[in-house]
């Protein structure tokens, strides 16, 4: 093949030049101390002492991209020839705005995040391939998982999850049925290259609803370089006999360079899920998912589209269904379901379908060197089928096989931003934006008609001097909500307003190179949603009767958070939070007395209430070398949550949950590399700060499980395949989880043996596959 | 590489003219919700199978169904002791109009349906008078004989139990669930 031969010349050449250095602040020209230059090419690099030098030895004459990066600067790439040793000083913009070049990296606003943030991304989303993003995330301190069954995954931050935590896919909010703990987000994480959580309040930038936090899923930029590349990824499951494909190419024209394009797409299929001891009937589910963006992208200017879809359909867990009480009480006596099956691919009612589509538009401008406009308009169209077990009893009806339930959600939303570079110091940026929505229903009503229209302007400005770095930002948003329904033949509306401020504040300092402290002060609000207001019926599956109130106000967050990192480069890193969440007019659901008499039984009855909640916790990593080859790690994630007025426990939050870990990196062994094999163990208490009588049954026990992992790269000239080969649940030990809604009627999932391949690929002018 | 390319190119052109999926109704004009299906209404007529005593008729009627307003009509059964009564079991519909009689599309589907009565401090003896397809019974029409004075409930079941039908009362979920405040005079 070509590209050995080419490979087998280069190493022929004299490779015995070397490049040297200072990497400096381009802000401030202090060196920086720790910063990382490598040579991508070569995979070749050196960190800069405290002085900020580096030397890197040993190259071999040829063009070369060279990328710099340093812990509080966004990484930067410089193209270099290299002939003869060199001598090469790099500077490092402290913010992206200012130094931004051609490439569409402009497009990404990242600078120094204020807030604590956790991002996936490379080798660590990479084990998540195959996952549901609410699986993807789990890996996160400060989050969990909440289930409905083994299907639907939603995340939970702090111990808040659905309305409170605000999902930007691509940019754009994400505009769905978050309402549910059944309903999961609608996003493929296949489109991301980066997962990021913003912990805390946070709704200066992002508008209304992140009360918890927020989540971003992010597609890399457009490709900078020319030729054609891409990924195929393969992932299989045996728990469930699930298989994953998915691929994406992506090239930037030779001769237009402004041109480039990106296609995407995924299929999944899964069958029912096994227990240790059972399968679950009716678990399956399937995915086909795609996207396509394209862009023109200019030095001074750029416009792109993106446009993505995802279909979906879920299998419902037969044994889940409850006609009452009664059938409710007889699933916790069982030790297993009495529906059993074996297993199958076939989704049957119940089921729920979902399908959602996003068209996002973006152009931007340099405005001079004071810095970058850029306008966005997304149309999103979120539509869900629900598929009871019961079909009706008439025959005719039956027939049909119509869905009982349809929503369809319509939004369209568009940006104004303006960011503008460093002014003495400030950096910041300045919006507004606007979205006008509206939903209706078909079938049995559980969220009535509406048209929801939203407006914000918001300002958020940065100041960095020396080892400080100070955030303050302000935020005015506005919200009418208008609900429709038809009563006796007649059409009313119902129109609700809601405005509010909400600010944010934030410090990073570096006491010392080792040490850095970070503090956040943000709010954030939130409207009730449309199912806290209207529902008044019996909740299927919940076994409740739900009743909502149309006088409940936004509810409103005081979150502070402060985080220390400690690190010591080749020994060791902590990371440890504390965060204080005062909620006002939290809305919960309380339980009402007496039960409601119905025909099938009397029903256990909440009323949608307001009251004064905190949430405090701890968040903590640590890591620590035992050897060159050996990590330690240890997490832990703790939240008390408190209903202050009622003094009592807030329902479904996350038990402590510890994790102890240890990757041993092997080395590199004939065409292998990057070989690992890691080790951990998950360690989840039972749940036992619950409020009384707000449950039909205690929390379930406690639970320990092991996770298996082994890693590697094989290479075959410049082709490199990545494998990993993951157990998870390795005892097959059999358990429920206070976060599963399924709880009630069913054990979680037993022994998953999973295999994952990614292939990188690239195809350019100079090398291509024969 | 000119295949993926054409395909791109193929997929998104294609795309863009398809154009996006759209919902077509208008949030501003809401359909009538369709509960599909309500039980409101059990109506359970009890007859002596010597026509001696009188006919006895007992109704639960919740007409807004699950939730909202209370049941506006819950009675309570009142037998002659030592009497042996026909009982038929009537559902209804009445949330809209006409009214629907859902028991005779749980007739229909006797396959997949059975009801169950349950006895509890009352000397009531009940036993099937009809049976599905199968030879399972199905309860719309019971046999009731009475014993002593005595009073207690009676619970009445219907279970859908479709493929999983047994004749036992665990498999399948609960349709209707009442319980009647019942006497034996």
């Amino acid at each position: 093949m070509v590209f050995i031969l080419m490979q087998s010349v280069a190493l022929i050449a004299q490779c015995t030049l070397e490049m040297k250095g200072t990497v400096v602040d381009a802000d401030t020209r202090e060196p920086l101390g720790y910063s990382n230059v490598v040579i991508v090419e070569l995979q070749k690099g050196a960190a800069t002492d405290e002085s900020g030098n580096y030397i890197i030895k040993g190259i071999c004459p040829g063009n070369y991209t060279v990328r710099v990066s340093h812990l509080s600067c966004e990484s930067k790439d410089f193209k270099l020839e290299i002939t003869a040793d060199l001598v090469r000083n790099f500077e490092l913009p402290h913010s992206l705005n200012e130094l931004k070049g051609v490439s569409i990296s402009a497009e990404r606003q990242k600078d120094v995040p204020i807030q604590a943030v956790q991002e996936i991304t490379g080798e660590d989303l990479d084990k998540t391939r195959g996952s549901s993003l609410g699986e993807s995330l789990k890996g996160v301190t400060g989050i969990s998982e909440l289930k409905t069954g083994s299907s639907v995954s939603k995340p939970v931050i702090h111990g808040l999850h659905s309305n409170r935590v605000l999902i930007l896919n691509n940019g754009i909010r994400q505009e769905g049925q978050q309402w549910g703990s059944e309903h999961a987000p609608e996003i493929d994480p296949f489109i991301a290259t980066q997962l990021t959580v913003i912990k805390g309040a946070n709704s200066v930038r992002y508008g209304s609803d992140a009360i918890a936090g927020v989540i971003l899923v992010e597609p890399a930029a457009m490709p900078d370089s020319s030729g054609v590349r891409g990924e195929l990824n393969l992932v299989g499951f045996s728990n469930n006999r699930e298989g994953v494909v998915s691929a994406i190419a992506e090239q930037r024209f030779e001769k237009i360079k402004a041109l480039s394009w990106r296609l995407q797409g995924t299929l999944k299929k899964g069958g029912n899920t096994k227990t240790p001891d059972y399968y679950l009937k009716n678990t399956g589910y399937e995915e086909e998912n795609f996207s396509w963006a394209l862009g023109w992208n200019k030095p001074t200017y750029g416009l792109e589209v993106f446009y993505s879809q995802f279909n979906s359909s879920i299998g419902i867990f037969s044994g889940s269904h409850i006609g009452n009480l009664t059938d409710l009480q007889a699933a916790f006596d069982r030790d297993e379901p009495l529906e059993q099956s074996g297993f199958s691919y076939h989704i049957d009612r119940p089921f729920q379908r979902a399908e959602h589509e996003l068209l996002k538009t973006k152009g931007w401008l340099l405005t001079g060197t004071t810095g970058k406009f850029s306008v966005t308009y997304a149309r999103q169209y979120n539509l869900r089928y629900e598929y009871d077990k019961h079909r009706p009893l008439n025959d005719a009806l039956a027939a049909l096989n119509l869905p009982e339930l349809t929503y369809e959600i319509t939004s369209h939303s568009v940006d104004l931003l303006w960011e503008h570079n460093s002014y003495k110091g400030f950096t910041g940026m300045v919006g507004c934006s606007g979205m006008t929505q509206g939903n209706t229903f078909e079938g049995r009503k559980f969220i009535p008609n509406y048209i929801n229209n939203t407006a914000g302007l918001f300002v958020v400005e940065r100041y960095r001097k020396n080892k400080l770095l100070m955030e303050a930002g302000a935020r005015m948003d506005i919200r009418e909500l208008t609900v429709y329904e038809k009563e006796n033949g007649i059409v009313n509306s119902y129109e609700y307003n809601y405005q509010n401020f909400s600010g944010t504040t934030g410090v990073i300092y570096d006491v010392t190179k080792n040490i850095r402290i970070t503090a956040n002060l943000g709010t954030a609000w939130r409207a009730p949603a449309v199912n806290e207001l209207y529902s008044d019926g019996l909740h299927h599956g919940a076994a409740a009767i739900e009743i909502g109130d149309t006088s409940l106000v936004p509810e409103k967050s005081w979150n502070a958070i402060v985080s220390a990192m400690l690190f010591d480069h080749n020994r060791f890193a902590i990371e440890i939070s504390g965060y204080y969440n005062l909620i006002n007019d939290f809305i919960y659901l309380k339980p009402v007395l007496p039960p409601t008499l119905t025909i099938r039984g009397a029903f256990p009855t909440y009323r949608y209430e307001q009251a004064d909640a905190t949430l405090k916790g701890i968040d903590a990593m640590v890591r620590y070398h035992l050897t060159a080859h050996t990590e330690l790690h240890v997490r832990a994630d703790i939240v008390r949550a408190f209903n202050e007025e009622a003094n009592d426990f807030l329902q479904m939050m996350p038990a402590d949950h510890f994790e102890y870990g240890a990757t041993i990196n092997l080395p590199e062994w004939k065409k292998t590399k990057s070989n690992h094999l890691m080790l951990s163990v998950n360690q989840v208490l039972r749940q036992h700060r619950v409020p009384d009588e707000a449950d039909y049954v205690a929390p379930p026990s406690g639970y320990v499980l092991l996770i298996a992992e082994a890693g590697t790269i094989l290479t075959f000239g410049k082709q490199a395949i990545h494998l990993s080969l993951t157990v998870t649940n390795l005892l097959n030990t059999s358990y429920r989880d206070y976060l599963n809604r399924f709880r009630y009627y069913a054990d979680e999932q037993g022994r998953n043996v999973s295999l994952k391949i990614k292939v990188p690929f690239q195809f350019t002018k100079k090398n291509k596959f024969i | 590489m000119n295949i993926i390319l054409f395909a791109t190119a193929t997929l998104i052109v294609t795309n863009i003219f398809t154009g996006c999926k759209k919902d077509d109704d208008d949030p501003t004009n809401p359909g009538t919700p369709n509960e599909s299906e309500l039980i409101t209404t059990a109506v359970l007529t009890f007859t002596d199978s010597a026509g001696v005593a009188p006919d006895v008729t007992t109704i639960f009627r919740d007409t807004d169904g699950d939730g909202g307003a209370a049941p506006t009509q819950f009675d309570t059964i009142r037998l002659q002791n030592s009497t042996t009564y026909f009982m038929d079991v009537l559902l209804l519909d009445e949330s809209g109009s006409p009214t629907d009689t859902i028991s005779n599309e749980v007739e229909e589907e006797a396959v997949d349906h059975m009801f169950f009565y349950t006895q509890s401090g009352v000397n009531i003896a009940t036993t099937y008078l009809d049976s599905d397809s199968n030879g399972l019974p199905l309860g719309l029409q019971t046999r009731w004989v009475t014993g002593n004075v005595s009073s207690g409930t009676s619970t009445i079941t219907l279970k859908h139990q479709p493929g999983v039908k047994d004749g036992t009362q665990a498999p399948g979920e609960t349709d209707i669930e009442v319980v009647f405040e019942s006497r034996v005079e």
